[in-house]
């Protein structure tokens, strides 16, 4: 039969938490405009661009790394970055000795301040068994080939500590501002799943 | 409890909420120290992961003082301790399947710990 | 709790899947889902130790085959009928509800 079908039938889970959101503003005990600015603020204004800055302002400054390994928390926020899921910040320096990768085996713990809302395969249950187990095959899953006499820290994220990598700067980026170096640091190379970008290549270019 | 206002969203997100607690408790384990993780299997919420119970590792950073998540999960307190960066060599985690040179580092309350004695030898 | 959820060292799930350009929601109802467990936390009716236990005190059948804004708003689900703020027959009568007055407005 034909007729106006604007409003498709809503999935099972898309009626469960309509039903349960009308009741919990029904019942007083959220404010409607309080989740669109929760949404909002991890949306448009929380992200990896955040954690860029802290580490090409690392790559730059000599002092504030040191200020970074010493006391990531009071560093971090120095650039104004604070707050939920980053309240005890860590940051773990990778060198020509040492590729550290960060992991919850437990859950997603993850650096929100920094990197924002972490990605799905970071949740799932691949990249949480395989990560403390196998580092290497997961590193050539995302494309990464260390060194054999690289030693490789798999950080597992069981408390609050929250952890962020400290990729080693490229080589050939000498010449580059800080603002330019902070477009080589990807979302993966502070989790430690990647390598920052080369100079001259873009995040388009990254396979 | 008064629910959350959006005039008080960005404050509550930029302070967060952290565990740490402000108690000067002497730390059980130091730097450098051997330890051994306890074979615990309670039915309630746990931080010790399966893959890391009865493990020889090496503590390698005393992070301080927080809430303990087994006893405020439950409601039973806060039960403020040590926590710990602890380092276990893959082998000492997987065995012979555990290759050379690679390590995970498990961050374990001091209730997950017992010390390990002078004479035993430290994680591969 | 020897859960699902305990997954450090376990064989057999497969590879990682990477989504390319990875929206940060695969869903409006994930969007809220975030949405109210943040603001529900924040009341401080529960801890964020509470929280987790309620997610990962399920069959492990049941915390594998979830997607994971699922296991939020399961747990969310636990944690607010413990408490006896909303009940599971409220959600099923509000849902009638909704999907009622769906089909009468079609």
């Amino acid at each position: 039969m034909s007729g106006q079908h604007d409003d498709p039938p809503l999935s099972e889970l898309d009626l469960r938490v309509r039903a349960l959101e009308s009741l919990l503003v029904e019942k007083g005990l959220v404010d409607p405009a309080a989740l669109d600015l929760l949404i909002d603020t991890y949306e448009t204004k929380v992200g990896p661009k955040n954690g860029a800055k802290v580490v090409a302002k690392a790559w730059c400054d000599p002092a504030y790394r040191t200020r970074l390994l010493a006391d990531a928390g009071a560093a971090i926020a120095e650039l104004g970055f604070t707050g939920r899921q980053g309240e005890d910040m860590v940051v773990l320096e990778n060198t020509d000795e040492v590729h550290n990768m960060v992991v919850c085996t437990l859950c997603s713990c993850y650096p929100w301040p920094v990197l924002g809302l972490p990605p799905v395969w970071y949740k799932s249950a691949p990249y949480r068994a395989r990560a403390v187990s196998d580092p290497r095959g997961v590193l050539a899953e995302f494309g990464v080939a260390l060194p054999a006499d690289r030693e490789i820290r798999v950080w597992d994220s069981t408390a609050e500590v929250r952890y962020l990598v400290l990729p080693q700067r490229p080589a050939g980026s000498e010449d580059l501002s800080e603002a330019d170096l902070a477009e080589l640091v990807t979302r993966d190379s502070m989790i430690g799943v990647g390598l920052p970008l080369n100079p001259g290549k873009t995040a388009a270019d990254a396979s | 409890m008064p629910l959350l206002r959006a005039d008080q969203v960005e404050a509550v997100l930029s302070r967060g909420h952290s565990t740490r607690v402000a108690l000067d408790i002497p730390p059980r384990f130091r730097s450098g120290q051997a330890v051994l993780t306890k074979n615990i299997n309670p039915q309630g919420h746990t931080r010790l992961p399966r893959y890391a119970r009865g493990r020889k590792g090496l503590v390698l950073r005393d992070h301080g003082v927080f809430v303990f998540p087994d006893s405020s999960a439950a409601g039973t307190g806060d039960c403020p301790q040590h926590l710990y960066a602890v380092r276990f060599s893959a082998a000492e985690l997987w065995g012979p399947e555990g290759e050379p040179g690679q390590y995970v580092i498990v961050d374990l309350f001091e209730d997950y710990l017992l010390p390990v004695g002078a004479g035993a030898t430290s994680a591969k | 709790m020897n859960g699902g959820h305990d997954l450090g060292g376990m064989h057999g799930l497969g590879p990682i899947e990477i989504e390319a350009d990875e929206p940060l929601f695969h869903a409006p109802w994930e969007r809220r889902v975030f949405a109210l467990t943040l603001a529900m936390g924040a009341r401080g009716e529960w801890n964020i130790d509470m929280s987790r236990h309620a997610r990962e005190n399920r069959d492990p059948v049941d915390y594998l085959s979830s997607s994971y804004y699922e296991i939020w708003l399961k747990g969310l689900e636990v944690l607010l009928q413990e408490r006896g703020l909303v009940t599971p027959e409220e959600i099923a009568a509000r849902m009638a509800a909704l999907a009622t007055d769906r089909e009468a407005a079609v």
